[in-house]
C-alpha cells in the first residue's frame, strides 16, 4: 500500500514514543519512553524467517539425552562436603533449647549452624543446618540433634483461619487482611435487580506444588580467600551473585554465579534462598565447597507453592447473553505469605462490578511466584461461572464467551478450537449423554502480559577462522533460550545452527533479566537480534573490498555465502578478512522487536465414569498466539507443558495438610499426584499464525490458564456438576452425584 | 509381619531381583491402608526392644561394572547405587539423577543386567556382579542410540532432569517390545515423572525409535 505523502523534514534523529513494561516494585507497569524512529532492521515477516519460526531441535539435546549435561545437582568438588536442612515439625512453635553437641561429635559432621528465625511459623520452617563428607552422614547428623520446642497454637486451613477465635498466624494481627476494594457495589446491586438470572458460587483452588525435578539448591565453592563459585539451580544467574556475597562477607564483583543447565524452575527459583544462605554460612565456616540441595520432602514443605483462593462470586446475566453486574469477594491464601490472584472478573465485560480483595494467613510456608502467578485461580473461577451462567439461560458457552469478550482474536481462537475439538458432537445438555462413561466438552479463555524489558546486553564474536560465539549471562530453564539464541544469530549471519557457539548461564557475562513472568524471549531475543545485525554490519564494511566495495546493507549473507554486486564468498573466506582479534559487536534491547499480550484458548473432552467417579482427559486442545514464534517445536512443547500443569491442577496434584498436626501430609510423589503418562490425553498445541506481529512474546504463562477451565467446564458438561473445589477427584464427584455436598479442604 | 520378614532373611534367597515391578507391589501393599500402616508401628516398635544388631561401621569396598567398566569404590554398606555412581565413583557418573530419593519418580533408573530399576532403592553392594547401565552407556552425544536420537528429534525433552530415567527405562523396554502400540508405551513408562510436560512426545519418540531400529 503505497501512499502518497508529504515528505517530512530530514532530522538527523526522529524519535518516537512507545509504551513498554516496566517492573517497579515487582509490579509490572507501563511506562512511555522515547526512542529513535529507525532503530535498525526489524525481524521481517514471520513468514520469510530461515530458521526462526521452525522446527529447530534442541541445541543441549543431545547432552540432555545422554546424561552429559551437567547439573548443579551434578557437580562435585574436591573436598566437597554435603548440606542438609533441619526442619520445624510443628505447625508453629518456639525453640527453646538446640543439642547439637552429640550430632557435632559424629565421624564426619564439619559444620552446625543455627537457623535465623527465633518464631517458626510453618511445619517445614529452617532450625539448623549441618555439613557432613556424604549425605548419609548429613542425615544422620539431623536425627542427633536434639531440639526442644515450645508448641504454639496453628491454624492451616482457611475456612479456620478466618475464624474470630482462631490462632493468630502473627501475634497482634488478624489472619485476614484486606487488600483492595475496586468498583461500586451499590450500582452493582441495582444492575443484578435488572438481570434474568443470578449465578452464585464459592470456589476453592488448591495449593499445589512447583515440584522442580530438580530440587533448589546449590554448591558454594569458598575455600577462604576474596572469592567464591557458585552453582545455583537458579531462574535468574544474576540474582545469585549479590545476596551471597553478602552472606560470604565477598565483594559482589568476587561472587561468580553459573548455572550451565537447570531442572525446572516454574517461578519458584530466584535469589539463594534460604537453602543458599545455609549453604554460603556452611562453607564460609569450613572453608570447604558445600553443596546444599533440598530432599524432596524439604522442596514440598518450603520451596515452593502456588497460592490458593477461596472466591465468592455472584453475576447476573440477560436472556440476550449480556453479563450486567458481578460481585466478588476474594480471598488469597498464600500461607504466612501475601498469596496472589487476579482481580475479578478477570478478561470478561461484566456491566457494573465490585470486587474485595483479602490476604487470609495460615501456618504454611509463603506461597512462591509459580508460572502465571494469581492467574490459573481467578480463571478457573470466573471460567465456571461464565459457564453456569450460559447453561442458565441455554445459550452456547462458545457464543455466550464472544457475547462477553471484546477482543476479537479471542473470537478467532473460540472459532479454531471448537473446530479442533469438535465442538459439534457435544450433547448440549449436561450429562445428557447415555450409559455410564460420559463425555463432555468445555472451554476457557486466558491472557497475559509476556513483554519484555531493558536488561539484556549480548556479545557476538566472529574469530578470523569464522568461529562464531554469542555470550550472554541468562539461563535456560528448558524453555529453549540456548537454542534461540544461537538459531537468532545463525539466521542474521546466513549460516547453519551448528557454526554458532552460545555461552550463558554465567554472571561474567552480558547482563539478562531473571526468567520470570514470559519475560526472557522477550527481554533476550531483541539484544541478541541487535548484535548479530551490528555483527554482520561490521563484518559487511570488513569484506566489502572483496565484493566491490558495496554499501554493508548491500551485502548478503545466505547459505554460508557472503556476497554483493554478483560476487559471492564463502563464510571462512570472509571471515579471514577480520583483524586478528575478530570483532565483537555489543547488542542492547530494541522496543520494537517485542511486543506484549497473549492470547491463548482452550478446549477439553473428557469422559466420566459415573460409577466410579474416574475422570479419563479424553483430548486437550490449546491455541496460543506470541507475535513471532522464534522456534515452533520448543514453543509447542511449551504450549503442551502449560496444558499438562493445568491439567494436574484440575484432578490430581494439591497439598493436602493436616489440621491437628499443622503439617502436610503428602510431601512426596508417592501421595502428591503429578499427571502421569496413563493421564495424559491427547494434546494439540496450536500456534496461532495469524497472530502477524513481527515481534516476540513470551507465551509461557499463557499457555497455563485457560486449560483449567476448560476441563472443570467439561466435567459439568459431562456430568452436570459443577465441582467448584479443586482438585475434581472421583470423590467429589461421587458425593455430588449423591446429592450431598462437597466438603471443601480450602 | 515380623516373623515373616524375619523368615525370609533365614531363607537362602534364590538371586535377588529389584526389579520394578516388584517394587511397584511392595509400594501398593504399603499404600492399602492406615490398618497396616499402624501394624508398621507396632512392629518398628517391637524391632526397638529386640537387641541390636551388630552394627556394620565403616566402608567396605565395592566393584562395579558400569557401563562395561569395573569402577571400585569403598561406600558404607547403607549407601545407594544412586549415590555411589554419583558422589563416590570418580569420575562420577551423573547421568541417573536423584529427584525422589525414594523409588517414586524414575529419574535415578539405570540397567541392572538389562533390566531398568530404581537405583536410588537398590544399595551398591547388592549391584556388584551385576551390569549396570546408566543413560551414559547407551550412547554418546556423537553416537545416540536410537531413542536418544528420536528424544532430540521429537523434542521429548524441557528442562531434561526426567530425560536419562525416560531414556533408560524406554530403551530397554523396546528391547522387550520392538513394537508397541501408543498404550504400552504409556504404560511402561508410568514409573517415570516429567514435570515441564513432555510426556506426548515422550511417547512419540519412543514410537519414531522403536519404528527406527526396525527399519
Amino acid at each position: 500500500m503505497q501512499q502518497q505523502q508529504p515528505q517530512p523534514q530530514p532530522s538527523p534523529k526522529p524519535k518516537k514514543k512507545i509504551r513498554v513494561p516496566r517492573v517497579v516494585n515487582g509490579v509490572e507497569q507501563m511506562v512511555e519512553i522515547e526512542v529513535d524512529e529507525d532503530t535498525g532492521p526489524g525481524w521481517g515477516p514471520n513468514d520469510k524467517h530461515t530458521l526462526l519460526n521452525h522446527k529447530i531441535t534442541r541445541v543441549d539435546g543431545p547432552k540432555k539425552v545422554t546424561g552429559m549435561a551437567l547439573y548443579t545437582y551434578d557437580m562435585r568438588l574436591p573436598g566437597m562436603l554435603y548440606g542438609r536442612i533441619l526442619r520445624c515439625p510443628h505447625g508453629h512453635a518456639r525453640v527453646t533449647k538446640l543439642d547439637t553437641e552429640a550430632a557435632s561429635k559424629l565421624p564426619g559432621v564439619k559444620a552446625i549452624i543455627q537457623g535465623p528465625l527465633t518464631e517458626l511459623r510453618f511445619a517445614g520452617a529452617p532450625v539448623a543446618a549441618v555439613a557432613a563428607t556424604t549425605p548419609e552422614i548429613a542425615g544422620d547428623a539431623l536425627r542427633a540433634i536434639k531440639v526442644t520446642y515450645e508448641v504454639l497454637p496453628h491454624v492451616v486451613h482457611a475456612t479456620d483461619a478466618i475464624r474470630p477465635d482462631a490462632p493468630k498466624v502473627v501475634a497482634e494481627e488478624n489472619n485476614l487482611q484486606e487488600k483492595a476494594k475496586n468498583g461500586d457495589l451499590q450500582k452493582a446491586e441495582t444492575a443484578f435487580a435488572t438481570a434474568d438470572a443470578i449465578v452464585e458460587g464459592e470456589y476453592f483452588s488448591q495449593r499445589v506444588h512447583h515440584a522442580c525435578l530438580e530440587t533448589h539448591g546449590m554448591v558454594v565453592d569458598y575455600r577462604g580467600g576474596d572469592s567464591a563459585s557458585i552453582y545455583a539451580s537458579t531462574q535468574g544467574t544474576f540474582t545469585i551473585p549479590g545476596d551471597a556475597a553478602k552472606e560470604l562477607g565477598l565483594e559482589q564483583s568476587k561472587v561468580i554465579a553459573s548455572v550451565e543447565h537447570m531442572g525446572g524452575g516454574f517461578g519458584s527459583k530466584f535469589g539463594i534462598g534460604i537453602e543458599g544462605m545455609f549453604a554460603c554460612r556452611l562453607s564460609k565456616q569450613t572453608k570447604s565447597p558445600v553443596k546444599l540441595m533440598l530432599t524432596r520432602y524439604d522442596e514440598f514443605v518450603m520451596a515452593g507453592n502456588r497460592s490458593g483462593s477461596w472466591q465468592k462470586l455472584k453475576a447476573g446475566v440477560k436472556n440476550d447473553g449480556t453479563i450486567v453486574a458481578l460481585t466478588a469477594r476474594q480471598y488469597r491464601l498464600g500461607g504466612i505469605g501475601q498469596g496472589s490472584q487476579a482481580g475479578q472478573p478477570y478478561i470478561y465485560r461484566m456491566g457494573d462490578t465490585y470486587r474485595e480483595v483479602y490476604a487470609l494467613h495460615t501456618n504454611e510456608d509463603s506461597s512462591i511466584a509459580m508460572r502465571a502467578p494469581g492467574h490459573p485461580q481467578a480463571s478457573f473461577a470466573i471460567e465456571s461461572l461464565v459457564d453456569e451462567l450460559a447453561y442458565k439461560i441455554k445459550m452456547d458457552p462458545v457464543a455466550f464467551r464472544k457475547k462477553n469478550l471484546r477482543d476479537e482474536v479471542y473470537h478467532r481462537q473460540l472459532d479454531r478450537g471448537a473446530k479442533e475439538i469438535g465442538w459439534s458432537r457435544r450433547n448440549p445438555v449436561a450429562g445428557g449423554n447415555p450409559g455410564p462413561l460420559k463425555r463432555g466438552m468445555g472451554c476457557a479463555v486466558g491472557t497475559w502480559g509476556g513483554g519484555g524489558n531493558n536488561q539484556c546486553k549480548v556479545d557476538v564474536t566472529i574469530l578470523q577462522d569464522g568461529a562464531v560465539y554469542v555470550a550472554v549471562g541468562t539461563q535456560d530453564l528448558g524453555t529453549g533460550t540456548r537454542t534461540y539464541t544461537r538459531a537468532i544469530v545463525a539466521e542474521e549471519l546466513g549460516i547453519g545452527m551448528n557454526d554458532v557457539e552460545e555461552h550463558i548461564g554465567n554472571s561474567k557475562l552480558g547482563a539478562a533479566n531473571p526468567s520470570g513472568g514470559s519475560t526472557t524471549a522477550p527481554s533476550l531475543s531483541p539484544s541478541v537480534k541487535d548484535a548479530a545485525i551490528k555483527a554482520r554490519m561490521m563484518m559487511a564494511e570488513r569484506v566489502a573490498p572483496l565484493l566491490g566495495n558495496p554499501k554493508p546493507e548491500e551485502v548478503v549473507f545466505s547459505g554460508g555465502n557472503v556476497s554483493a554486486n554478483g560476487r559471492s564468498i564463502t563464510w571462512k573466506q570472509a571471515a579471514a578478512a577480520l583483524p586478528a582479534a575478530g570483532i565483537t559487536s555489543h547488542g542492547v534491547w530494541r522496543a520494537d522487536l517485542q511486543a506484549r499480550g497473549v492470547h491463548g484458548v482452550s478446549f477439553a473432552e473428557v469422559e466420566v465414569d459415573i460409577e466410579t467417579g474416574f475422570i479419563r482427559p479424553i483430548k486437550m486442545v490449546h491455541i496460543q498466539d506470541g507475535g513471532l514464534p522464534l522456534n515452533r517445536l520448543t514453543m509447542e512443547s511449551q504450549i503442551n507443558g502449560g496444558m499438562i500443569q493445568s491439567l494436574g491442577m484440575a484432578f490430581y496434584e494439591g497439598r493436602v495438610m493436616d489440621a491437628q498436626l499443622g503439617m502436610q501430609l503428602n510431601p512426596g510423589f508417592g501421595d502428591y499426584k503429578l499427571p502421569g503418562s496413563l493421564e495424559m490425553p491427547e494434546m494439540v498445541p496450536i500456534i496461532d499464525d495469524d497472530d502477524k506481529r513481527e515481534a516476540v512474546i513470551g507465551i509461557a504463562e499463557g499457555c497455563i490458564i485457560p486449560p483449567l477451565g476448560a476441563l472443570v467446564n467439561a466435567v459439568f458438561n459431562a456430568t452436570g456438576l459443577r465441582i467448584r473445589d479443586l482438585p475434581i477427584t472421583p470423590d467429589k464427584i461421587l458425593m455430588g452425584l449423591m446429592n450431598t455436598t462437597v466438603i471443601s479442604r480450602g | 509381619m515380623t516373623k515373616s520378614r524375619d523368615r525370609q532373611e533365614d531363607q537362602k534367597q534364590p538371586g535377588h531381583d529389584p526389579s520394578r515391578r516388584k517394587f511397584l507391589k511392595g509400594v501398593g501393599i504399603v499404600g492399602a491402608g492406615a490398618a497396616i500402616a499402624d501394624q508398621l508401628w507396632v512392629e518398628a516398635e517391637a524391632e526397638e526392644q529386640r537387641p541390636a544388631p551388630d552394627d556394620i561401621k565403616g566402608r567396605v569396598k565395592v566393584v562395579l561394572d558400569v557401563n562395561g567398566e569395573k569402577r571400585t569404590s569403598q561406600v558404607e554398606p547403607r549407601t545407594t547405587l544412586l549415590n555411589t555412581l554419583r558422589n563416590h565413583l570418580g569420575p562420577a557418573v551423573t547421568g541417573p539423577k536423584l529427584v525422589c530419593d525414594m523409588g517414586t519418580c524414575g529419574a535415578c533408573t539405570v540397567l541392572l543386567d538389562g533390566k531398568p530399576v530404581y537405583s536410588c532403592l537398590v544399595l551398591a553392594v547388592d549391584a556388584e556382579n551385576k551390569k549396570i547401565t546408566t543413560v551414559e552407556g547407551l550412547g554418546s552425544p556423537d553416537k545416540p542410540n536410537a531413542v536418544q536420537a528420536a528424544f532430540v528429534e521429537n523434542d521429548a525433552l524441557m528442562c531434561g532432569f526426567c530425560t536419562p530415567g525416560f531414556v533408560t527405562t524406554i530403551s530397554a523396554y523396546l528391547k522387550k517390545n520392538p513394537n508397541p502400540t501408543l498404550a504400552e508405551v504409556r504404560e511402561a513408562c508410568k514409573g517415570n515423572f516429567c514435570r515441564c510436560g513432555t510426556y506426548p512426545r515422550v511417547f512419540e519418540a519412543a514410537l519414531a525409535a522403536a519404528k527406527a531400529s526396525r527399519a
